[in-house]
Parts: structure tokens; sequence; C-alpha cells
């Protein structure tokens, strides 16, 4: 080989502490090394320009550029050595800034260190082969999971785009927390207002088939070509046959049934449609409640449905739809509040969760939009917030932020004064986040136009007076002094956690959840919507907390990655995939045992079985290498050869 | 181009790509000083580190080795270090039978943003590598030659007193024999003190069939070679256990298998037989009775009790009766409830690390290479593509060192590691008398203790451990960092 | 009559202390790790226990290690031009002189089967040669048989002095030592070992009773022809090797097998530099014959023990006058399965010649 060497001194960010020059030196001492020089931006277009150069003067076959981390500039030299007319994967990057420059401070030590990871990269340079990456077709066809505002904007956009979209939502009407919500901040225009007519959109686009109350039960294939199986729950109505007309909701006799919508705040019928403007506007039954199921007689339903559109012996469905590509916008749910015994552990009617509150102000709730408290239905004079309930709380488990609790407190806050005049209402909070566009201007309206009193501090009790009003004892940390409110009415602003099914819904996607089970990003910062399963993107609040328009922006940018994605007919597969040499397989099957991805399947050679690695399927992590004892399936890129001559380049004595 | 004298040590980092590499940059960009000795090599995932790299170059020179990939469940690959915390932990209790301070290879894992975390884990490793100082090499430690004790109780009877059984068994293979390719059992050998495999295929076969101490070879070794077609094999209990386990890693097919079993009372460990005999003596009269043999032997009378003289798996055996068969013969045999440490493994425990280097030293010098340990265990899948003798990928020089050797028995254990259902064919077969089985089963130890007292080769359903994982290990740990 | 000279149980390390003089390297058969697990020949320094006990391992090794290095290159960059490489070669050799102490006679002979490859052929092979040059052979006369030895069969016998320079024979009080080539003769005069004249009838004895334990030899001359006849009777060999495991044991523990393989190991410019090793090999391996597209003659274990076997019994006669196997035994005790080469010589004697072709 004719291997060119570049020690970049990255301005004074590696020649600082590492003498470049002299790492150089040594590298033109390594094998098959025939030219070394010590740039100094080698990332810089002269730099850049400099490779080029030095590959046609020096008839170089690979280069090794030592600078930062791969991480950053991999895929730019990779691209440098390409236009020179190389293979981009006869390159190799050792990393002499974040693990040399930047850590170490004595200068001989870090030369000696830089030469050696220099070394590393050219032996294993030695041991590179050029990849070719290969094409295949792509459906175009993407399945939107979730039918909140974020992956009702992905559906619209990547519809409008000219892409059919399969919407999968578990419950019975899209809309999720949004359509719950009375009025948004910082505008304070109604929810259903604005949301409605998107809704109506997905119902009406020719581009979306809509699946309400169905779930994603499996998925399998890579980018392009997923196949997913989706169980549409019985719902035991023919929604082909029904209008959404309503009479079985008014005649059901099972009017005790909790009404999952309004959170629970009032009852509902064991037949249901879940909001006037739901989409689809159709019935379903609970069959926990109903007594055709529960009692096995009533039937009332079934005679009173002009359609004849009732079904008890419906069964749950599976379908199954070919996509290329799959937005999760999965939302969230609140945590369990009621761990904190100090707030009575969920056992007072009166102190409820924000989101309770919604339905409670919201005109299409159980009170008809009047603010009325739960135990008596009298109008509450004093209302108390309290701010991150489950949010930024180690105690609990829950040590980060959820985002917009902030502001629909204050916006709640407004609210309440609009509805009771002349009601008085208390924030308890931790710090104010309103950094959005006119998010500080509207925490200060709740203030200072309507009278709202904010108390920096924490709640450390809450406890009924015996005469229907709770004591709600704190301490409000500016002044240092104790707080103690007698309040008709407490609202806690619960914090949020991943919906639940998250990380089983991660484990069919293939992609990576945290610890609390948000999908993760590519990127933190610069591939918010991707995930490092090609083909998967994230949208809104399942990937961390945000509001609604960062979720209808990351819905939006969503569909513009499908709509990039399918603007090519055929994908690049990535070469750095296993192989098989079937003339060492004797087809033990450990591989295909351990294949996280499924992408080893077996198959006859000449009478013979043996692995084969489904090319578009393997991600490339080299799991099947470490386990075939027979080295069999190498890893491209990472074979155990390209490993070996790493380490013996280290350990050779 | 070596460490620098005196400052450093020579460490080497095998770090995920996607985590722990980017944690590495993160502690990079936050400036985050850190010890010059480590040297990172870039790997797609933690799954992607076979533990033979480490092993590779902790004989080759390293004084210490980090792996770090994405915390459990934080996986860019989903698994990979699901895979690799089982391995992993695996190796570390296996290091020291080598002779090798199992604080000089540590796992743990970093996320991309754990910068501070990174830089604690290598100025904590660091420190810890130095304060133990360069590692002591193989080539350096004078040989010690220590042989086991093999002063011995036994967990079941040990005897022969089942031949009684052997016509009904016969018979029950002649019955079957039509349908069959052929039965494996075996033969007498050379002399009467010899027992070779025997391929039954008539029945003038089946009456050669013989049943008895000698019976040392575990004839599951042919089994994946007749995959695909009817066969019969005549089992001891640890024969079994083989075929059970190749039925686990779906290497043979249960319905083209089947077993004939008697209640095993113990094989006798020839090497031993050996040391009153001579290796080459003229056997002209082998007897049996129920408590062992007699041996004449260029005319001397010996007398070998199987108390005494059984292989050394044979007195910690807890399944005399085979774990899966289709046609049992013979009386059943009663196994004490207890566990016992294999004769040198336990000499090995007994002994200090720098003792144990200074034993495979002197273990190695003496191996060939012949490899009849490797081609003898019915485990190794191989066969003729091993990776001892491959040059892609080339894990092996062909240097006549004991370092290459030892390697080479590490390879192998580890390969069996979960697997490997301790018959002893390794040390059985060895021409040298290496005793190369207790690698295998200080694995197979820690094996057990890792995961809920598996034992490779008892049930035909079992998943191998190191072929699986939990999303939480019972007893897998994280290291603290402090 | 040839130089006898005479030692005493009690004299032994007396006399490998003579042996080791000038530089020599004596190799004793020694127990490893104890109680005859295994006896490997070592080199003997003052105080080590040695045995006389027949080696398990061969003394081949004295002339073909296992692995030896034939030559070292280091590879160096002109610092101005690193295109410009030089290369120096080291393929210096040391050929100590050594004394093989106490192998037996089939041993001996395993050096003169060797020396014809690699010493009577087109080229000498200087490796070899110059091994074999610097190698003194002091052998053990067996006092019996066993029940693997089979040395008379194909020309040898517990007593035979071919590929030895002194015979070493147990009698009452100690051993007589004979010397059979001149460099023995060389040796023993060297010794202050008194003569050993007056108890060379005792050693003539015991000779011949060892002689006397032997089964009666079957005669195998027309093995070489049988055997060429039988190559292509697939199933006979196929019977023959059912229980054949493909390892190296039978080729790695034999004294007469010369096969080997070249590898380069380890890159010129680093600290070690690199080297070209000529390593043993085993035709019992499917790697063998793997041809570099992946084809492979001799696929089946079968057709591989025909290739061992045919060569020590047909081929290598043919081209030298001689079995290449010297009865040892070695390929039999030393296997796994116990795979028996005289019943595979003597079936292939009885076959049916009708069935052979």
């Amino acid at each position: 080989m004719r291997i060119g060497v570049f020690i970049c001194h990255c301005g004074s960010n590696i020649g600082g502490t590492v003498d470049c020059a002299k790492v150089a030196e040594i590298a033109r001492g390594f094998p098959d090394v025939v030219y070394a020089d010590d740039p100094m931006y080698t990332c810089a277009e002269p730099g850049q320009a400099a490779i080029e150069a030095a590959i046609h003067e020096h008839r170089l076959d690979g280069v090794v550029v030592a600078s930062c981390t791969p991480r950053m500039h991999e895929p730019t030299f990779r691209r440098t050595v390409e236009r020179a007319g190389l293979n981009r994967y006869m390159f190799e990057m050792a990393n002499i800034r974040e693990h040399v420059s930047w850590i170490g401070r004595d200068k001989e030590a870090n030369t000696n260190k830089a030469a050696e990871l220099v070394r590393l990269a050219v032996e294993k340079l030695r041991n590179n082969k050029p990849l070719a990456a290969k094409s295949f077709d792509v459906t175009k066809k993407v399945l939107v999971i979730g039918g909140g505002v974020a992956g009702i904007q992905a559906a619209l956009d990547c519809a409008d785009g000219g892409v059919p979209v399969i919407l999968v939502e578990r419950e019975a009407t899209i809309g999720g927390k949004m359509a719950k919500l009375d009025k948004t901040f910082p505008t304070v225009d109604c929810s259903a207002c604005i949301l409605g007519p998107k809704m109506v959109d997905v119902a009406q686009h020719p581009n979306i088939t809509l699946y309400a109350y169905s779930e994603v039960e499996d998925i399998s294939g890579y980018v392009g070509n997923f196949t997913v199986k989706i169980r549409k729950r019985a719902t035991y109505v023919d929604w082909s046959k029904c209008t959404g007309c309503g009479a079985c909701t008014e005649k059901c006799p099972s009017k005790k049934t909790p009404d999952a919508f309004n959170e629970f705040t009032g009852p509902t019928t064991a037949i249901t449609i879940a909001f006037p403007q739901a989409i689809p506007k159709k019935a379903v039954i609970n069959a926990a409640h109903c007594r055709q199921f529960v009692k096995g007689k009533c039937g009332v339903c079934a005679k009173i449905c002009p359609t004849g559109a009732i079904s008890y012996d419906m069964q749950d469905e599976i379908v199954t739809e070919e996509v290329g590509s799959i937005v999760a916008a999965t939302g969230y749910d609140l945590m369990d509040w009621t761990v904190y015994e100090e707030y009575g552990g969920g056992r007072y009617p009166d102190v409820i969760t924000s989101l309770q509150y919604e339905r409670i102000m919201s005109a299409s709730g159980p009170t008809g939009g009047h603010i009325v408290r739960p135990s008596d239905g009298r109008e509450p004079q004093k209302v108390v917030f309290i701010q991150c309930v489950g949010s930024r709380d180690r105690s609990v488990g829950r040590p980060y932020c959820s985002g917009f609790c902030c502001m629909y407190t204050a916006k709640q806050a407004v609210l309440t004064k609009d509805h009771i005049p002349n009601s008085q209402s208390y924030v308890f909070y931790m710090d104010i986040r309103a950094p959005g566009k006119m998010y500080d201007e509207f925490t200060r309206r709740a203030v200072e136009e309507y009278g709202t009193e904010y108390i920096r501090g924490r709640v450390s009790s809450i406890y009924p007076d015996g005469n229907g009003q709770y004591v709600v004892m704190g301490v409000d940390t500016l002044l240092g002094e104790p707080v103690e409110i007698r309040a008709d009415l407490v609202v806690l602003a619960v914090g949020i956690e991943a919906s639940k099914g998250s990380p089983q819904l991660a484990e069919k996607l293939r992609i990576s959840y945290d610890h609390y089970g948000f999908f993760m990003e590519s990127h933190v910062k610069l591939k918010p919507v991707e995930t490092n399963t090609a083909g998967v993107f994230l949208a809104g609040v399942c990937q961390g907390a945000k509001d609604i328009p960062a979720s209808v922006a990351q819905g939006s940018a969503a569909a513009a990655k499908v709509l990039a994605l399918f603007a090519r007919d055929k994908l690049e597969s990535d070469p750095q995939i296993a192989q098989v040499d079937i003339r060492r397989c004797v087809n033990c099957g450990k591989c295909i045992r351990c294949c996280p991805f499924g992408a080893i399947k077996e198959v006859e050679i000449r009478g013979e079985g043996k692995a084969q690695v489904i090319e578009t399927v393997c991600q490339g992590c080299g799991l099947c290498t470490a386990t075939c004892p027979q080295g069999a399936i190498q890893l491209s890129h990472a074979t155990d050869n390209q490993i070996l001559a790493e380490v013996n380049a280290l350990c050779q004595c | 181009m070596p460490v620098l004298k005196g400052k450093e040590l020579r460490i080497v980092g095998f770090l995920c790509n996607w985590c722990s590499y980017g944690g590495a940059d993160t502690a990079g960009v936050a400036r985050a000083g850190q010890p010059t000795d480590l040297r990172i090599i870039r790997v797609p995932c933690s799954g992607r580190v076979d533990p033979l790299f480490i092993v590779k170059a902790l004989l080759n020179g390293a004084d210490g080795v980090l792996v770090s990939g994405c915390h459990p469940r934080d996986c860019h690959y989903a698994a990979g270090n699901f895979y690799a915390r089982r391995r992993l932990e695996v190796l570390k209790q296996f290091l020291p039978v080598l002779g090798i301070d199992d604080r000089r290879f540590e796992y743990t894992w970093v996320s991309a943003s754990e910068g501070q975390r990174w830089q604690q884990v290598v100025t904590v490793f660091t420190e810890r590598i130095h304060k133990l100082g360069p590692a002591p090499r193989l080539e350096d430690a004078e040989p010690l030659l220590k042989m086991a004790d093999m002063a011995l109780t036994s967990l079941r009877p040990l005897g022969t007193g089942q031949t009684a059984a052997l016509d009904q068994l016969k018979e029950a293979i002649k019955a079957k024999l039509p349908e069959l390719e052929c039965v494996i059992g075996w033969q007498q050998g050379y002399d009467g003190a010899h027992t070779v495999p025997l391929f039954m295929k008539t029945p003038e076969d089946v009456d050669k069939l013989i049943w008895g101490p000698f019976n040392v070879n575990n004839p599951a070794v042919y089994l994946p070679s007749f995959k695909g077609k009817k066969v019969g094999i005549v089992v001891k209990g640890c024969d079994s256990r083989s075929v059970v386990e190749l039925l686990q890693e779906n290497l043979i097919r249960r319905e083209d298998v089947t077993i004939f079993a008697l209640p095993c009372e113990g094989t006798l460990d020839m090497a031993r037989v050996n040391q009153t005999l001579g290796r080459y003596s003229k056997i002209d009269k082998v007897t049996y009775d129920e408590a062992g043999v007699t041996i004449t032997a260029d005319g001397k009378e010996h007398r070998f009790c199987m108390t005494d003289c059984a292989q050394g798996k044979c007195y910690g055996c807890t399944t005399p009766m085979a774990v899966l068969a289709d046609m049992r013969a013979g009386q059943p045999v009663k196994v004490e409830p207890g566990s016992r440490t294999p004769p040198e493994l336990a000499l090995l425990d007994s002994m200090s690390l720098e003792e144990r280097m200074a034993f495979w030293r002197g273990q190695m010098e003496r191996c060939l290479r012949c490899y009849a340990c490797r081609n003898a265990c019915p485990m190794c899948v191989c066969r003729d593509f091993c990776v001892s003798d491959s040059r892609d990928p080339h894990w092996m020089s062909q240097e006549d060192s004991t370092r290459e050797k030892l390697f080479f028995q590490t390879i192998h254990a580890l390969h069996l590691a979960g697997r490997c259902t301790g018959c002893g064919e390794c040390q059985r077969a060895c021409p040298v008398g290496i005793p190369i089985l207790a690698l295998r089963q200080q694995i197979a130890r820690a094996v057990g203790q890792l995961f809920d007292d598996y034992k490779a080769g008892l049930n035909p359903t079992a998943v191998p451990p190191l072929l699986g994982y939990e999303l939480e290990e019972k007893n897998i740990h994280e290291r603290d960092w402090k | 009559m040839s130089m006898t000279r005479f030692v005493t149980s009690d004299g032994l390390p007396g006399l490998l202390a003579f042996l080791s003089q000038n530089g020599r390297r004596v190799l004793v058969p020694v127990e490893k790790p104890a109680n005859k697990r295994s006896v490997v020949f070592e080199p003997w320094s003052k105080g080590m226990p040695f045995t006389l006990e027949k080696a398990t391992v061969p003394p081949k090794a004295a002339v073909l290690p296992q692995s030896e290095t034939l030559v070292r290159y280091k590879k160096t960059k002109d610092p101005e031009n690193p295109e410009r490489v030089t290369m120096s070669l080291d393929d210096s050799m040391e050929a100590q002189p050594t004394v093989v102490f106490a192998c037996r006679p089939c041993d001996a002979r395993g050096f003169a089967v060797l020396d014809r490859p690699y010493l009577q052929g087109p080229f000498a092979d200087p490796y070899y040669k110059a091994r074999r040059e610097a190698l003194t052979v002091v052998t053990l006369t067996c006092p019996s048989g066993c029940n693997t030895c089979f040395c008379h069969w194909v020309g040898g016998g517990p007593s035979s002095p071919e590929g030895s320079d002194v015979l070493m024979t147990g009698v009452e009080g100690g051993y007589v030592l004979q010397a059979v080539t001149p460099r023995g003769e060389e040796l023993l005069a060297a010794s202050s070992l008194p003569d050993g004249a007056e108890q060379f009838p005792l050693a003539e004895a015991a000779r011949k009773a060892a002689w006397a334990t032997l089964e009666p030899a079957p005669d195998i001359k027309g093995a070489p022809e049988k055997l060429a006849a039988l190559f292509t009777d697939a199933e006979f060999w196929q019977n023959w090797t059912d229980r054949c495991l493909s390892c190296g044991a039978c080729t790695y523990f034999c004294p007469t097998c010369y096969c080997f393989s070249i590898t380069d190991e380890g890159e010129g410019l680093s600290e070690k530099g690199g080297r070209r090793l000529r390593s043993w090999d085993n035709c019992m391996s499917s790697l063998f014959t793997r041809e570099a597209s992946g084809h492979n003659p001799r696929m089946l274990k079968a057709f591989r023990m025909r290739n061992r076997v045919s060569h020590k019994f047909s081929t290598y006669p043919e081209n030298w006058g001689a079995f290449s196997c010297n009865g040892c035994g070695r390929c039999i005790s030393n296997c796994p399965v116990c795979l028996d080469i005289r019943a595979i010589v003597l079936a292939a004697l009885n076959a049916d010649q009708a069935t052979a072709e």
C-alpha cells in the first residue's frame, strides 16, 4: 500500500500540546507510509485540497488523518478522499485532539501517544478493503404512530407531499393530549378550535389511512421496506355502519363508566364517543363496563342503533402494511402523582391534576365549562397551583423538567380569573421557565393583570381543615417565611413521562430509549428527529418534553425527513455490514441466534446450510463476529484482522 | 514505539463508537485532564469486542485493558452490550485461572454525554494499573510443575457392575438398527485396557459392543457429522450431556438421534493407571469385578479400584444416568447431593496468581499443538475451520511459544464458555497430559455462579447463557468508579 | 569388535556431565510434570532429574524443530524518503552440537528416515543438515516390546543400531555403551568410562532376550503394492477411519513425519521484525491440502489417512527403498481413539484384490 498521513495542528488545539511535526516524522517510519505532513487546519478547504493533491502526486491508495474525533470529520474526509478517486473506506482517523491534546498536558507523552494512535490507524488501514454500497427499492409509504398534534402534523405534511400515510392511534379518536385542553398559551385561543380543522383534514385527506383504536403489533424489515402488523382492537361497533349519531350513548344504561377522555372527572356511558369533535366520530363499547359483556344481557345499543352497527362478537383484527419509513409520535402520559403522600396521595377529591382542570374548564367537559369543585360542585374562590409535581424531583426519579407546566399554569390561573372574577390564584413554583416567544410576557400578565400570587417555594403538606377547605402549608423561600393558604381547590402541575408502552415500542422499532422511556434521537443537537435506526423518525413529546409549537415543528421536521428519504427511488445500504465467508461457515447458527436485528438467515448453498446476512437489515454492530467461533462472519471495516492489527500495534512484546 | 518508560504503562481501551467513544470525546471537549496511558481502539459496539482480543492484549504485553460501551438498555444496536456484559464478566472471572490479575481488566458503561464519568473511569483505572505495576509475563515465570492431588471421595458409587444389563441393551440396539444408519458405541481396542469407538451397522457389530470403565471416549463427538441422518448413540451420563448441548445449539436434530443409555459407574483415568503400568507395557489380560479391574501386564497382576483410579471428573459427576435417553437399561444409580471442586481446579485455586502463571508456563511448554484436545471435543463445531490455523482471521501465529499455546487453550475455553459440559475429553486426549480441563472448569464454575447454577447440557430447550441475556442481570453489577 | 564402555547406574549423571562438555546440548528424557504423565526430551543441566523411560514425544525436534525461524527480516526506511525501504535478512542459524541421550532404537531409526528426503534428495536442506551433522545419538536398547510397538515389522528391532552412534544396553549394575559409528567411537574414546568388553556379553544376552519378547512379525513386504492398489477404494479407507478425529497427534508424535508449512509472522518494520517460520504440518488436517480456491483434494479424513498410511508404507518405500514407519507405535498410543496403523496395513494386505480394483 501507499499511505499518506496528515497530522493536523488544528491551530493550537493540537499543536499546542502535541509536536505535530515530530508525529509526522515518526509516521514516515511506519509500514507503507510514503508521505506524511502536518498541515495547520486539515479540515479547512486548503487542507482538504492538500490531501487531494497528495493523493494524486504520491499515488496514495490510503489516507490517515490525525486530528479531531472521527465522530466529527470522518464523513468530511471520506468525501475528500473520494473526490480524489479513492474508495471512502480507504481512510482512517486518529483522534489526537479530544483523546490527546485536550486531555494531557505533558507534551512528550502526548506526542508519543499521538504517534501511537497514528500507528494504530495505519495498521488498521493496511487491513482495509474498498467497500461499495448497494442500492435497493423504497416503498414510498409512511407509518405515523400516534395521532396527537405532532403525529397529525407529520401525517398531513407527508400526505400533502404526496406520500400515502398510515396513521395509527391507540385511542378511539385522534387529537391526543391537545384535544383535551381548553385553551392554549400564550394566546389563550381555543384548543379544539385550532386542532379541530387539522383533525378533519386527516379524516378527509385522500392520502391518509387512519387506524384508530389500534396499536402497532410488530415491525420487521428495514429502511425503505418495513412490514408493519397493526392490531385493530375490537370496538364492538362496525365503524363502516356507525354514523356517530350518538343515539346509543344516550340510551346506554351503564352510566357510571369511568371517562378516560375526561381524565375521570365525571362518568360516561359504556358505549361512547369520546367528544363531539372526535375523529373518527364513531362509537366504542367499553367491554369492561358494558352490561352485555359483564352480565351477558342488555343489548340496548344494538336495539337502538339505526344502522345495526353494534357487533358484540367482534374480534381484534391484525392488518399488515408495507411502509418505507416510520414516524413515532407517541406523546406522553402524566406520572403517577399519588406517590406524593404530602399532597394527599390521591385521597382528596379537590386536589386534582392540571389535565383534569383542563377538562373541568372545557366547554365540552363534564361540567360544561363551569369551574366547580369535584367534591361538592361549589365554585372555588381560592385556587392553589403547585408546580413541578413529579418534575425536577430526584426523590421520585424524575430529575428532568417537563417543559411546559410553567406556561400552562399561568394560563390556568388567567382562565380561573376569567371564569371566576372574584377568585384568587396562588402558584407555588421553583423557577419560572418561559423562554418561548411571548411566553415571559404571558406569565407577567398572569401576575400583573390577573393578580396571580406567585410564591417561590415548595409545598410541604396539604390537609383538609374540616370545613370544606384545604390547608396548603408551604414556604416562601424568597422571604424565608412559612406560608399557609386555605384553598378551595388545589391543581397539581403533574410532570410528564413517556407514554405507557414506550420501551416496548422502542424495541419493536429497534431504537434506543433513555432511562425514562423517552426515545433517543440520533444526535442531541444536529439530528433531533432522526433515530439511530435508519428510516425511523421522531416527532413530539415521545422524544422529550416540548410544547405544542415545538411538537408541531418537529412533526413537520419528521415529515421533511420522510419526504427527503422518499425523494430517491433507490436507497444505498451502508457497506459496513457483516459478511459470511461461506467456506468457513459451518452453519452452527450462533450468529442467527444473537443478531439483535434478525439480519441473518440460514440459506442452502449447494446442499449445505450456511448463514447469510440480509444486507439491508444488518446494522453493523458486529455482535455476530464476536460470536462466531470460526471467524466465518466478519463485520466489514471492523474485521477480526483489522482489530487484531490494532491490538498487535499496541501489544507487540 | 513503546510506552514512555517509567511514566506510562500499556493500557488498551475498546470503546463503542456510539456512547463511550463519544463520552471520551465529551471529556476532551471539556478539557477533562486524564492520564496519558490509555490507547483507544474504536469498535462499533461493545458486543463486537471478542473477549479474545482482551486475552490477546494481556498475553502480549498489555498491563491493563478497559472496555466501555453504552449503558444497558441504551445500546445503539439494542442488545449488543447485554451480550457483552455476560461475555466480559465471564472473561473477568476466567482470567485469574491463567494467573492474570482480573483487576487488570475492567468493563464499564459510559454514555456520550458522560465526559466527567469517562474522566473518572480513566483516572481510576490508570491509577489502579499503576498500583499493580507492569504485568508479569508468562515467559518470565519459572516453570512450576505440580500435579493435582487426586485423593478423592465420590458423590456417587464407582464400580463396574452395570455390565449385567449390556445384553439387554444389545437387544434393544439390534431391534432399532434397521432404521438407523449406524449406532455409535465402544469396542475393544488393541488390548483389553483400551476401548475405542465402534460404529455398529450390522447385528454382528452390535455383538462387539462393550461397557465398562475403559469406555472413556465421548461418542457424541461424531454426532454432528451425521447431521440429517438417523443414527443411534450409546451414552454414559456425561456423553448424554454433550448430546443435549448439541440439541440446545441445533447442531443435531432430536428426531434424528436415538439414545441408548446405561448408568455409568465411572471411567478409569488411564494416565493414573499408567503411573503403575508405565505407558509402554504389554497388557495380557483384563478382568472386571464390581469394584474395579485387574490388569495383567508384563506378566504381573495389578489391581485398580474404581474409587482410586477414576477420572477426576467422575468423582464429582452428578449425572451418571443419561439426562436424555430413548432406551435405558441397568440399575439406577444414586447421586449424593453436594458440590465438589474438580481436583485440577482445586490445585489452581490453592495457588497464587504468580504460581498459576508459572504452572501454565510449565505445562504448556510440552504442548505440540497436535490439537487432539480440540478434535476430541464434542462441542468444537468448527472442525476443519478452527481459527487456530487460519490466516484470515489471523488470531494465532505458528510460533512454538508457550504464549501461543496457552492462547489457543484460551480460545478453546472461551469458545466453550457456557457450552462445555465438562466431559473432559480435551484433557484425556492430550498425549502429554496437560490438565487443560481446569480452564474449562473454571469457566463452567463462573457460568454457574453468574447464571442461576446453569450447567450446560441438561435441558435441550435451554438457551446457552452466552447466547442470551437478561435486561437486569442478577449477579452482574456495575463497578464503582470512586 | 566395536568400542565398548561400561557405566554404572549411579554413573549416569557423570556421563551426562561429560556429554554436555564443549557446549554440547544433551537432550534427555524427562518426566513432565511427574509420574510418567508424559516423558519429553529436554536439555539436561547438572542436577536435573531424568528418566530412561521411552519418551512420549520422540526426539525429532533435535533436528526438525516444531517451529524454527528460517529467516529474520527487518525493514528500515529512509528518513528522507519514506518510499525507500531497505530490508535486511538474517538467515543465520545455530546448530548447537547436540546429543540425544537414551532415545530408543525406533527413535534413532527415525533420524535415518528423515535423512533421506532432507539430505539425499536433489537438494540438501541446509537447516536440517547443519543440525543433523551436529547430532550424536546415544540410544538405549529396549528390554522388551510393548502392546503398541512393532519395530520388527518394519526392519527395526529392540536393539537396531540404525541411526544411532552409540547403543546403550541395560545390564546388571549398569549399562554397556557400544559405539556403532565413528562418531560414537570418538565420543566414547573421549570419555573416562571404563571399558565394557567384560559386560558386553551380558548386553548381547539382554538384547536377545528383548527380541524373544516380541510376537512374530507378519510379512508386510507386499504393503506398497497392496496400498497402491487400494488408492481408489474409498470404502476401505472410510471404514478404517470412521473414528478418526482428524487431529494431529499421530503425525506430531511420529519420529518420521517431516512435512512442514512456511508462514511469515510479524512486520518487518516492527521492533521484533518479521520472521519466516517453518513449522510442522499435519496431513491429517483438512488444511494440509486445502487450495487457495477452497477446493480440497483430500476433503475426507479417509483420504487424509490414506495419504498418511500410503506415504509410510507405499510411496516413501517406492522413493527411498524403506518404510518410513519405524514401528514406534506412538501414533497408536497417543491417538485419542487408538486408531491402529498396524491394523490398517494388515487389512490392506488381506484386502481382496478384486474389490480393490
